[in-house]
């Protein structure tokens, strides 16, 4: 295994390295996407490695930064799942942005972009590797960081510049918060590693564990993109190349979900119930809200990156149930719970990093990202269509895909507690599966709007007509994450057996969880739910291949005439006359007015001699997302009043800077006197 | 509340069939039957005005009337030619319609029927020789039964509408 982590490491920085010195620019994309590839493929075996053997892989390099502890790495199989899920994401975006990169040649530093990508993939790799504080802050800042320059890859829009802005603010606000969590928790350890602060959390006071709990949730909460803090999601997904957001709103933010995991459940050995309610409100928020504000965009990859938000809050919720069922001693529910969390993680990774490579290949297609200007991709772009379908279908959640194995479980995995004894457990499980319900189908409008207004119907401009494949490279990696989609969904009994190891943070955990997998069934505690994936999966295909052959046969002896689209009989059709994604969401944008507001703008010129004649007319509708208007605005205005008050101190004559600097030492030698007496 | 007064106060205020309105009645249970037999379910007409009066209109509608109610006996009005047996053409074709007609008998799935109401459907009537008018409906499309009347009483539109069906 350490073979393994060392050639993981040396493909990625391989991957650095050439794309730093190749000559020429099919050089770069070429050493960029093999040492990427060579890197996720050892992390995928190091992981698969994790799980195979049971041990935890360990490496510690003690004389490096030896006054914080040194660097050390702990793989244990809670960290093994979520570093096989960047292995899985990682390898089919670094193929596909070899042939989508090559937009970008003349146009912006390909070096740099490749330098950036195999750096931000190393250390993302390495975050559920870290065995001690400094290696953990080390890494997530490294993958804070080199993600911020591959948003800021197409630097010359202005939207980027804000995007780029608002992400490192976000991010940076959350490190502020995981620090502080992991210094209340090192307080009274012996050294900072993992190992040293689960046995020194036993010490600590339950308001001192609550404390560094939403410290945690908070900090990993913005990374994670949980409602209210999912802010930087829908501006840098869109800003950065189709692969990075693939591989951020896919892999990135998932890790948020592993912090959260191994602070509260790991670190901090759980908690109380409160904990648990907290996790699946605040995710049930995420999810209904998330999905809600991804219908109204016409912005396909801004819809992806609110639909993000959903998932990380569907994901939240299984999470928090999982902590809840704990708290109330429910080790089994738990089991279910958690692993329903978990598995949806790995699926959103699978279908999410899909939908952004699809949407990458349109963007790359046709330059726009604006639904209202696509459509008709179906017949210039099919196989990214048959990509984009697969995706959505499983993000939808309908079998045999993967989407729906997590969220059927996910669903089972609550209804027990709407007969729990313990107080407001029974009326908190209601709401969320109501809210679950709510989100599976605004969900599947959502997708259906994504792919409809954009693949199907007219070209809606000349760019969308006039649309080419992706290339293969781009075309391979889309079909690895798609066959992914389906493996998930139709094997996932034996996944999910083997995902029981992940649990193994909790005594008894692993075991309750092992027996979710049976045979073919998927069952849940006392066989209160079961379903097969692959039954399903066997059914559907019996009748999808029945009623094929039967049309055919049909065809056959009838003959088949094929019509033009009906359209009222009118004698020309233009794409004006098309359904518009703006008209596809109306519906839902009237019945959750009093959520969005939006602001309606009708403006007609009329023909000066007639009030019949219209000369052009224009119709504009926005809405403002709630917590940008009602917690951001006026927070980005305090903080810049302070900023203006705060310059004052900055005079610009040396003698008051070196009046601070007295002041400052007579501050601290006072402290000590004090200390001292 | 005020529907529940309002029934109490006004009573029933459906009058009794017109003379001629049994046989309307009996045609309708025709029309009923023969359907049954041909399709095993309802007929369903799409009605076209190719640039009628709509004289020929206030007699069909008069068919899906509370009167008549021709939907009870399977006589079904759908809103695209894709659902339709049969096309309901009223009026001389005008320049207009000409092509949208066309493209309806295109659209309708085979086996279709077309019945042509009233006479400007077949002979343009006082319409005929006018610069707007492309012509009668059957030298748009192939007509299978044409039904006289200006307008034609709902009697004889389902009088015309057993002579398509009992064709087959």
């Amino acid at each position: 295994m350490t073979f393994l982590f060392w050639l993981m490491l040396a493909g990625y920085a391989f991957g650095a390295v050439a794309a730093l010195l190749a000559p020429g620019n099919r050089a770069v994309r070429r050493g960029t996407a093999t040492g990427a590839v060579v890197g996720a493929t050892a992390s995928i075996a190091l992981a698969l490695g994790v799980f195979a053997t049971d041990a935890t892989f360990a490496f510690d390099a003690p004389a490096l930064l030896s006054v914080a502890d040194g660097v050390a790495f702990r793989l244990d199989a809670l960290g093994a799942f979520f570093l096989g899920l960047v292995g899985l994401v990682a390898a089919p975006c670094a193929i596909y942005g070899a042939g989508y990169s090559a937009t970008y040649e003349g146009r912006y530093s390909l070096r740099f972009l490749g330098a950036a990508l195999n750096l931000f993939l190393l250390t993302m790799s390495l975050v559920p590797c870290a065995g001690n504080v400094l290696t953990f802050l080390l890494m997530w800042e490294g993958m804070s960081l080199t993600s911020y320059f591959l948003v800021m890859t197409e630097r010359d829009e202005p939207d980027t510049v804000n995007a780029g802005g608002w992400y490192l603010a976000m991010t940076h606000a959350g490190v502020a918060l995981v620090l502080a969590a992991f210094l209340l928790l090192a307080a009274g350890a012996d050294t900072t590693s993992f190992v040293h602060l689960r046995a020194a959390a036993i010490r600590l006071s339950p308001t001192m564990h609550s404390v560094v709990f939403v410290l945690a949730l908070l900090g990993f909460g913005s990374k994670a993109g949980l409602m209210p803090l999912h802010v930087w999601l829908p501006r840098a997904h869109p800003a950065a190349p189709s692969h990075v957001s693939a591989l951020m709103s896919g892999v990135m933010i998932k890790l948020g979900v592993y912090g959260v995991l191994r602070v509260g459940l790991d670190l901090l050995g759980g908690g109380p119930a409160w904990w648990g309610a907290l996790l699946i409100v605040l995710g049930a928020l995420s999810a209904v809200l998330g999905v809600l504000y991804a219908l109204m965009e016409n912005d396909l990859k801004r819809l992806l990156a609110y639909s993000s938000v959903e998932n990380v809050g569907l994901i939240f919720v299984g999470v928090g149930a999982g902590s809840l069922f704990l708290s109330l001693g429910a080790v089994p529910a738990a089991g279910v719970a958690l692993s329903a969390g978990l598995y949806h993680a790995l699926n959103h990774a699978a279908f999410k990093g899909l939908l952004f490579l699809g949407a990458g290949s349109v963007l790359h297609a046709t330059g726009t990202r604006d639904m209202n200007l696509l459509g008709g991709l179906i017949r210039r772009l099919p196989w990214t269509a048959l990509f984009f379908l697969t995706a959505s279908l499983a993000i939808a959640g309908l079998p045999p895909l993967n989407g729906f194995v997590s969220e059927w479980l996910l669903f089972q995995s609550l209804l027990p507690g709407i007969g729990s004894s313990a107080p407001f457990v029974a009326p908190l499980m209601t709401l969320a599966v109501g809210a679950l319900a709510l989100t599976g189908g605004l969900a599947a409008a959502g997708f259906v709007k994504a792919f409809g207004v954009t693949f199907l119907a007219i070209p809606r401009s000349p760019a969308a007509e006039h649309a080419h494949e992706a290339s293969l490279s781009m075309r391979i990696a889309m079909g690895i994450l798609a066959i992914a989609c389906a493996g998930l969904g139709v094997a996932a009994v034996p996944i999910l057996a083997a995902l029981s190891a992940v649990l193994a943070v909790r005594t008894g955990l692993s075991a309750a969880t092992a027996e979710i997998g049976g045979g073919v069934w998927l069952s849940t505690p006392e066989r209160f739910a079961q379903m097969s994936p692959a039954l399903i999966a066997l059914g559907l295909g019996v009748v999808i291949a029945g009623v094929w052959l039967g049309v055919r046969v049909m065809a056959a002896r009838r003959g088949v005439r094929i019509g033009e689209t009906w359209g009222c009989g009118r004698v020309t059709q233009t794409p004006r006359m098309e359904y518009t994604a703006t008209a596809f969401a109306e519906p839902l944008r009237r019945v959750f007015a009093e959520l969005y507001r939006p602001t309606k703008d009708l403006s007609i010129d009329f023909h000066p001699e007639s009030r019949y004649f219209v000369q052009s007319i224009e119709y504009r509708s926005e809405i403002v997302p709630w917590f940008e208007r009602y917690l951001y605005a006026p927070l980005i205005a305090r903080v810049q009043g302070w900023g203006l008050r705060t310059r004052a101190l900055q005079s610009g004559s040396a003698h008051a800077y070196l009046t601070y600097l007295v002041i400052a030492l007579l501050a601290l030698l006072g402290m000590l006197l004090v200390q001292g007496a | 509340m005020r529907l529940f007064s309002k029934i109490l106060q006004v009573g029933i205020a459906t009058e009794p069939l017109a003379p001629g309105g049994d046989e309307v009645v009996r045609l309708l249970h025709e029309v009923d039957a023969r359907a049954r037999r041909l399709f095993g379910r309802a007929l369903a007409i799409r009605e076209v005005d190719a640039g009628s009066c709509n004289g020929c209109e206030l007699e069909i509608s008069g068919l899906t009337s509370p009167v008549y109610d021709s939907e009870r006996f399977g006589i079904h009005f759908v809103a695209s030619p894709r659902h339709a047996d049969m096309l309901l053409v009223t009026g001389p074709v005008t320049r207009n319609m000409a092509v949208p007609l066309v493209k309806t008998y295109e659209a309708t799935p085979d086996p279709k029927l077309v019945v042509a109401v009233g006479d400007c459907a077949r002979t343009c009537g006082v319409f005929q020789g006018s610069y707007a008018v492309a012509g009668s409906v059957d030298q748009i499309i192939p007509v299978d039964v044409f039904v006289d009347g200006c307008p034609p009483e709902p009697a004889d539109i389902l009088r015309g509408i057993l002579g398509a069906i009992g064709r087959r």
